[in-house]
């Protein structure tokens, strides 16, 4: 608590006198704990990303007054929601202030006429629907850290949900939102102009410039959301096949049955199932023969959901599937969230059991490419394996990834697992070239680096501009117009190239 | 009780050996770093600052394995927890692959070593060291700022006829002794009333329990030894306790203590009551005419899994409205008043009980149940604010078993100041 931060002290008194003495905090302890989020983080750098400072704003003036203050003093400004993001978008490449926005939690508004909730962006969707709950009403955005993870960090990753398929992901969700800007003004940002309004064609579409750019052009400091029914009714229903192949044919007649009580699609390939066999207490065990997995999920009324259940079940059937049970079904996809987490341990080649973290790509790619993607990623993930002798493959899951309509593309992932803690200098850029590799096939089949985590990493991240095209030019305009200083989590998106700066995130 | 003067070299020594004991529990954590816990943590849901999650509590050992952190760097932040484990219980790596590897997180464990750690490199809270100098002087918390003493720890039981000694001993908490005796009084009452024969101990001290919370392992340690050659000194077999966190101290602490040799039978109330009920030793007849919800102590909920017993009592009291929130639910509620947060940080206690206590009022109750005594003080404190009666659940078990304990809800006057 006692070394101080290398800003100086005439800097930390503006800031004390914006955000009060506990608001502003200088401690090693408070620093290196606003460093680095779950994707994997070479631990033996730690200390050069470390920020100056972190700041605890309760208001949107407080992070405007930062903003401002640091635009005069050229600080790099490095907003951060959870801190649960599987990028990097939190981590401060360049030091400076770290603008952690988790006391800006409040519930400002719900509105049930209207059907809208208005909350800080410091507050977590569990906590929210909590809250909700007594109203009948909820805020569906859920994704696998839906117990931590905050609306400010989903807006700033323009996040995926595990129900999208039915209800939408965070873009199609957040209606309007504050933001502060990089100079430091207070704007609403919309589909147009009023708060609570979802459609409009007035101007531009600020809404979705302002969605995904990993703190690079502001800040959040409030968001509108919609409130949907809570669902009367969830249904899950698994099922089992002998190939991939298989699953992925099942998948496709699923996806595409036009039920509108379909919340998502889940594949799990063979190697997925490979991994849960092996390393996985929470498997049920199942017969050799069970090969792939697709989960279905429904949610609506009942009068929607009893019938499409006996829907999904005949497709899923005459498709190939054999039912896994009601035990596994409503079970398996009522743990979803805890069972994302899992892997937390990993297996060397000789079997050796150790503390792995869990790294996720996470492409977009279409239904007709999972299958050459599958393969050639996991070819990447062997081979990495053999050379660099710390990661393992956890196999594949693909989500269905578009908001009403689950059938074009997918969210797909493969999960590898990286021992953290032998991380060095020697095989850190392996592992970049390995992340690399696996973002060129996903380009190469015509899909996307990244469907919800952002692509700011390295090894993702030079290949940003090849995937953006001539639109990199147009981000980088927009980039420095908006940003003249470079304030906004600079480093990030190789955006650095708007001022003539070409630094490598991780050197 | 005195610490070591701080000497940077002794503490590096022992900083690596504490890092060398927990890196790798650590990186279970550190590897995940998905923070299901924030949200569940009574802590952070108050502070909102992230150095006070069990995430942080993790990271700090590996950032202190590369060379980044030292204790002094972490020590204040450890002072923000209530040692509840709900962390524990919301950890994927608990849920799951944690008993698969032998490798179950275990935060409350972390804390526990860090403020050893801290105390032991001569890095000490202020309250806690007086707390616990006061404890180990007058063998009991200094829970009130007069009257605690070895002459007086009985004092609650007076007019009882209460024996001493024998296979069966009630264990009454420092707090219950001194400040809420009417939780102590209704117990050794409804005991009797069963016809179970049990006594007192020749000389009780304070369990330790707190003590080694704070860090201060030797005077826990000295406390523990003197209750268990009590107990062995008339053959003791079985110990009751009516406080979860006397509870937490015999059936964890001791038992890492003593090994082996521990030979004891621990009991909770609740446990016991319960069965007396069932069994018919006991029948509660008068009514209560109260609509109560019941606050899950942490201890006995996220720590033991003692969730369904105070529920089964509750159920069995004539007249009362039971207004239940379930157990898990209950993960992210605490009154804040354990592991000395509201000895170093009672405003953060006094929140965190406000809003326990609001959950009460968003029921339409009029007494929020508690079965810890620890928690009633600030829980009183918010309840009193909000309008809400806070009540020990042995105390509306003795009402409606026909008994008039007497004895207090709280004595009055400064309740957390330590005598200088």
């Amino acid at each position: 608590m006692t070394t101080l931060t290398p800003i100086r002290d005439g800097v930390v008194d503006e800031l004390r006198a914006i955000l009060g003495d506990e608001g502003v905090l200088t401690g090693k302890a408070a620093r290196y704990n606003r460093t680095r989020v779950p994707a994997p983080f070479p631990v033996h750098r730690w200390a050069e990303y470390v920020p100056d400072l972190v700041v605890l704003p309760r208001t949107a003036e407080q992070v405007s007054e930062v903003v401002k203050l640091a635009n005069r003093e050229r600080i790099p400004v490095v907003p951060r929601a959870g801190g649960t993001g599987l990028n990097d978008g939190a981590l401060p490449l360049k030091r400076g202030i770290v603008v952690d926005i988790k006391r800006m939690n409040q519930i400002k508004e719900v509105d049930l006429v209207d059907r809208t909730v208005t909350v800080g962006p410091g507050i977590n969707m569990l906590k929210l629907n909590e809250e909700l709950r007594r109203h009948g009403v909820m805020y569906p955005d859920d994704p696998a850290s839906y117990p931590c993870s905050l609306v400010g960090g989903r807006i700033g990753t323009s996040g995926w949900s595990l129900i999208g398929g039915r209800y939408g992901h965070t873009r199609d969700l957040v209606i309007s939102f504050q933001m502060v800007l990089p100079t430091g003004e207070i704007i609403e940002v919309g589909d147009g102009g009023g708060r609570k309004i979802r459609k409009s064609s007035t101007g531009f579409q600020l809404k979705h410039l302002f969605m995904g750019h990993q703190g690079t052009l502001g800040i959040v400091t409030e968001a509108t959301l919609e409130l949907v029914p809570r669902p009367e009714m969830e249904f899950a229903a698994f099922f089992h096949y002998p190939s991939f192949v298989a699953a992925w044919e099942s998948t496709g007649a699923l996806t595409k049955s036009g039920l509108a009580s379909l919340g998502g699609v889940v594949l799990f390939d063979e190697h997925k199932l490979r991994y849960l066999r092996r390393d996985d207490e929470a498997y049920i065990p199942r017969p050799d023969h069970v090969r792939a997995v697709v989960a279905t999920a429904m949610y609506g009324t009942r009068d929607e959901v009893e019938p499409a259940a006996r829907r999904i079940m005949r497709i899923g059937r005459e498709s190939g599937g054999t039912y896994l049970g009601d035990e596994i079904s409503s079970g398996d996809w009522a743990s979803r969230h805890d069972r994302y987490a899992t892997p937390l341990h990993g297996r060397l080649r000789t079997g050796e059991v150790v503390p792995m973290s869990w790294h996720c790509e996470d492409a977009s790619i279409n239904y007709s490419q999972l299958p050459a993607v599958m393969e050639k990623w996991h070819a990447i993930a062997d081979r990495y394996i053999t050379t660099t002798g710390i990661l393992d493959d956890w196999g594949m899951f693909c989500y269905t990834n578009g908001a009403y309509k689950p059938w074009g593309d997918y969210l797909v992932e493969i999960d590898i697992g990286i021992w953290e803690q032998k991380l060095s200098d020697a095989n850190w850029p392996d592992w970049v070239a390995c992340k690399r590799e696996i973002a060129q096939v996903a380009l190469d089949h015509g899909g996307s680096i990244t469907a919800c985590h952002g692509a700011t990493r390295e090894g993702d991240a030079e290949l940003v501009p090849v995937e953006m095209g001539g639109g990199f030019d147009v981000m980088m305009k927009i980039k420095a117009a908006l940003d003249p200083n470079n304030i906004m989590n600079p480093g990030k998106y190789e955006l650095d190239r708007a001022y003539g700066l070409d630094e490598k995130v991780f050197r | 009780m005195t610490a070591p003067p701080y000497d940077p070299m002794s503490d590096g020594t022992l900083q690596s050996d504490f890092v060398e004991q927990w890196r790798d529990a650590a990186y279970g954590c550190f590897s995940s770093g998905h923070k299901f816990c924030r949200e569940v943590c009574p802590v952070m849901q108050v502070t909102r600052n992230e150095n006070h999650t069990p995430t942080a509590f993790h990271a700090n050992i590996v950032a202190m394995e590369q060379g980044n952190l030292t204790v002094a760097d972490v020590a204040d932040d450890y002072v923000h927890c209530t040692q509840c484990g709900a962390c524990e219980l919301r950890c994927p790596n608990t849920l799951f692959t944690g008993d698969f590897y032998r490798n179950r997180t275990r935060t409350v464990k972390v804390v526990k070593a860090m403020r050893a750690l801290a105390v032991q490199s001569g890095i000490e809270q202020p309250g806690w060291k007086r707390w616990v100098e006061a404890t180990i002087d007058a063998k009991s918390e200094p829970v009130l700022d007069v009257a605690v003493s070895q002459e007086n720890v009985a004092n609650w039981a007076d007019g009882l006829g209460l024996p001493i000694g024998g296979e069966t001993i009630l264990f009454v908490d420092c707090e219950a002794a001194f400040y809420r005796t009417s939780v102590s009084r209704s117990t050794a009452q409804l005991l009797q009333m069963a016809g179970l024969e049990f006594g007192l101990m020749r000389e009780q001290w304070c369990c330790g329990g707190p003590a080694a919370e704070m860090g201060y392992t030797d005077a826990a340690r000295q406390l523990a030894d003197h209750n268990v050659a009590d107990w062995r000194s008339y053959g003791a077999k079985r110990i009751i306790t009516l406080d979860p966190h006397d509870y937490i101290s015999f059936t964890e602490d001791y038992v890492e203590y003593f090994g082996p040799d521990y030979e004891f039978e621990i009991v909770h109330i609740t446990e016991l009551v319960a069965e007396l009920i069932r069994e018919g030793r006991l029948t509660l007849t008068t009514p209560i005419e109260r609509v109560v919800t019941y606050h899950d102590p942490c201890r006995l909920n996220k720590r033991k899994g003692i969730h369904a017993s105070p529920r089964e009592i509750l159920r069995a009291i004539p007249g009362l409205e039971f207004r239940d929130v379930d157990h898990v639910t209950q993960w992210s509620y605490c009154s804040g008043a354990g592991a000395g947060l509201a000895i170093e940080k009672p405003e953060i206690t006094a929140e965190i009980s406000r809003r326990r206590v609001a959950r009460a009022k968003e029921l339409e109750v009029d007494t929020l149940v508690s079965a810890c005594v620890w928690s009633e003080r600030p829980l009183s404190a918010a309840g009193g604010e909000a309008g809400i009666d806070v009540r020990d659940l042995m105390e509306l078990v003795a009402e409606s078993a026909g008994l008039d304990p007497s004895g207090v809800h709280g004595a009055a006057g400064p309740q957390r100041e330590v005598p200088a």
